[in-house]
């Protein structure tokens, strides 16, 4: 039995390899022919001595040696590359294309052999502490003029100032002198270029976007496709992908997009980290500090719903209502963008006004759970209104409502994380931030969540024990 | 010291608890209003006190029309001790008691704990002092809202059902301890236990149905009531 099945699965995929090689190969079925333009270094060129070289050409030789084929590079124009293709001129294009929707339409592509984007790099001392395309703003980046980086730069980073130089040269020497800040070009061109040029710049932060190159072949050419597919994945499992990489690239990383460290050494991470923590504790101190005090009128105003109060109180129940049924990222998202507030009042009043409504809510319940009788005692000894609520209502609500205020203060601690989504560099930005350089998320995440734990537990302890000393002085929530 | 001309109350859902009253209480070191429980002796209480308004009639303290004064002065002159007696149960029973002097009074706090103290040592329950309500029996409890009643020295206590969280032995006592109680205050007691009423008052009257049907010595009054 398991002898048969062994056998048919080694018959079938002989078979078909047969039918497809006689169907469909254009070139004969020894050779992989292959198709670049030979203008695109370091990916494909002609080299001092006039032969092909470069990233492309050297990924081509070693896919037609998995392959066991003789490789021929057919050397084209851009503009008919892929109409050579269909036509059966070569059999794949391993010339540094993308994978794009409309290309796709014509032909299937291979899995990714690299990758690369726009990226930002600096010099490797890193003297403005940048780690980030997001901590650029005001300062001087620049781009070589007439590529598309200046445009999506100027749309997506207006804060950031755009300088427009001729070329690669003139961006190196104002870098060398501190005259920018840092540059954006195509990740690997520029990772090229800095090593031909002996430079010591350095990729900083994630790609601005990026791009997947693949391999290009007829929609018919599945076996070969396969083929190039195992090829590649072979070849990112044993390293030649990588050795290929390092030749033209430097020794800075491998082809799936990593990056340098960029000299981020473990002072300017504890920095970082302290500094988005202190953001972080800060806004949640002025936010938790400003819903407290508003929380307490609120509270109040849930409460004496009768009379005067009737329309202020129901406008305010509503109100109450809304902020606890909607989610807080979509608050914030409104008060940055909607409102068009900075980020950090932004958050701040945000944030305030959740914590006010919530809190409200405890001061309300602490306000009903005090006897009626209360106050009615406290107006027999002739105490004014205010010395009523001062001395006897709040005290007794306010002790009723403390846990669960400060289980209020400890959500919204937490909540805080989320003004990172409004470009606030506070802890969990700032740990972004690091690991876009490092690529070390389980650790650096863990080091952030931590952080709000050391600053949460002890809020949570404290709140048991406060619980229990009430109840122990005969103070009972119902 | 009270006179009450043409006292009517009615509830907002039409139920009369007084009605037309009108009777003058002797200065009586201790007055004891009877009644079987929804006769109206809260419902007067709480007239005299001020906590509603009645809809027909006069309240006179010292031939001064109550409802005329500046409140004040009538919390100043009227304390009250409720059923439930609504101590504060966030402060102990010294801070209970100076809370009313230090703020109405302005006496700075070292003066106050001081004749809190006073007070509770002629009350007898000067070890109280730093307990929280929480942590007093219902009889001392009942003392300690006598006393903060009394610290802003009124003419005037109401306390209604004194006994009502007391079982019988307590109530003796505190019978016994109301009576005996050295004090330039009179009483007005509220209570249904009519055993009661007759050892702490000489005084008294009975209500029935929000009208008096009897008043004069506490003998007299609870011998009208066995008899009818
Ligand atoms: N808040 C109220 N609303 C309506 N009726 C009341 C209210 N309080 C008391 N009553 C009624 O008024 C009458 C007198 O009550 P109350 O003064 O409490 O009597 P007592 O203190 O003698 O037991 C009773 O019939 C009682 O049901
Ligand atoms: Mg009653």
């Amino acid at each position: 039995m398991c002898f048969i099945m062994a056998m048919k699965r080694l018959k079938v995929p002989v078979l078909l390899m047969s039918m497809v090689c006689a169907i469909t190969l254009s070139a004969t079925s020894d050779e992989f022919v292959t198709a670049l333009t030979g203008k695109f270094p370091p990916f494909n060129y002609y080299n001092e001595g006039g032969d092909l070289a470069g990233f492309d050409v050297d990924v081509s030789r070693e896919i037609a040696k998995r392959l066991k084929k003789e490789l021929r590079i057919v050397t084209t124009e851009w503009d008919g590359i892929i109409a050579g293709l269909l036509a059966g001129k070569y059999d794949a294009i391993v010339a540094s294309m993308a994978i794009t929707p409309e290309r796709k339409q014509s032909v299937n592509f291979s899995e990714p052999y690299y990758r690369s984007g726009a990226q930002m790099f600096v010099h490797r001392d890193n003297p403005n502490h940048i780690y980030s395309i997001d901590e650029c703003s005001g300062l001087r980046i620049a781009v070589v003029l007439g590529e598309t980086y200046q445009q999506f730069l100027e749309k997506n980073y207006p804060d950031i100032e755009v300088v427009t130089l001729k070329s690669t040269v003139s961006i190196f020497e104002m870098m060398e002198q501190q005259r920018i800040a840092g540059f954006v070009t195509d990740r690997l061109v520029g990772l090229w270029q800095i090593k031909n040029a002996g430079r010591s710049f350095v990729p900083v932060g994630e790609m601005l976007y990026t791009e997947s190159i693949g391999i290009p072949v007829r929609k018919d050419s599945n076996k070969l496709l396969k083929q190039i597919n195992r090829s590649i994945s072979d070849m990112k499992v044993d390293g030649t992908m990588d050795k290929i990489y390092q030749k033209y690239f430097g020794t800075v990383g491998v082809a799936e997009g990593e990056s340098a460290v960029g000299g981020m050494t473990f002072s300017i991470i504890a920095n970082k980290l302290l500094k988005g923590f202190a953001i972080t504790l800060l806004i949640a101190f002025l936010a938790i500090s400003l819903g407290f005090l508003f929380s307490i009128p609120t509270g109040l105003l849930l409460v004496y719903n009768s009379g005067f109060w009737a329309l202020p109180s129901r406008i305010i129940r509503m109100f109450v209502d809304f902020i606890r049924g909607t989610p807080v990222l979509i608050q914030l998202l409104f008060v940055w963008l909607g409102l068009g507030l900075k980020a950090f009042p932004a958050a701040i009043i945000t944030l305030g006004i959740c914590a006010m409504c919530y809190m409200a809510e405890a001061v309300r319940a602490g306000l009903i759970s005090v006897a009626p009788g209360q106050a009615l005692a406290a107006r027999a000894l002739g105490l004014s209104s205010f010395d009523r609520f001062r001395f006897v209502i709040w005290p007794q609500a306010f002790r009723i409502a403390l846990p669960s205020l400060m289980n209020n203060v400890v959500a919204l601690i937490k909540d805080t994380a989320l003004v990172s989504i409004i470009s606030i560099p506070e802890l969990i930005r700032e740990a972004q931030s690091i690991i876009s350089v490092t690529f070390e998320p389980h650790k650096y995440y863990l080091i952030a969540a931590l952080m709000f734990f050391a600053v949460t537990f002890p809020l949570m302890k404290l709140s048991g024990r406060i619980e229990r000393a009430i109840q122990a002085k005969g103070f009972k929530h119902d | 010291m009270i006179k009450i001309e043409n006292l009517s109350y009615t509830y907002g859902d039409g139920t009369q608890a007084i009605k037309n009253l009108n009777i003058s209480f002797p200065s009586e070191h201790i007055f004891a209003i009877m009644g079987f429980s929804g006769s109206g002796k809260t419902t007067l209480l709480n007239c005299i006190s001020r906590f509603i308004k009645p809809q027909q009639g006069k309240i006179f303290l010292d031939n001064q029309n109550i409802f005329e004064m500046d409140v004040k002065s009538f919390r100043e002159a009227i304390g009250v001790v409720f059923q439930a007696l609504n101590l504060f149960p966030h402060m102990t029973v010294l801070e209970n008691m100076t809370l009313a002097p230090c703020r109405l009074r302005r006496i700075n706090e070292k003066d106050a704990k001081n004749s809190a103290r006073e007070m509770l040592e002629r009350l007898g329950i000067l070890e109280l002092a730093d307990h929280y309500p929480s942590q007093v029996s219902g009889g001392q409890a009942q003392r300690v809202a006598i006393g903060r009643g009394l610290m802003l020295k009124p003419r005037l206590m109401l306390l209604d059902e004194p006994t009502s969280a007391l079982d019988a032995r307590t109530t003796e006592d505190f019978s016994h301890w109301i009576r005996e109680l050295q004090s330039d205050t009179n009483f007005i007691v509220v209570t249904h236990d009519l055993e009661f009423a007759r050892t702490a008052a000489s005084k008294g009257m009975f209500m029935s149905e929000g009208e008096i049907v009897e008043s004069g010595n506490i003998d007299g009054v609870l011998r009208h009531i066995k008899r009818g």
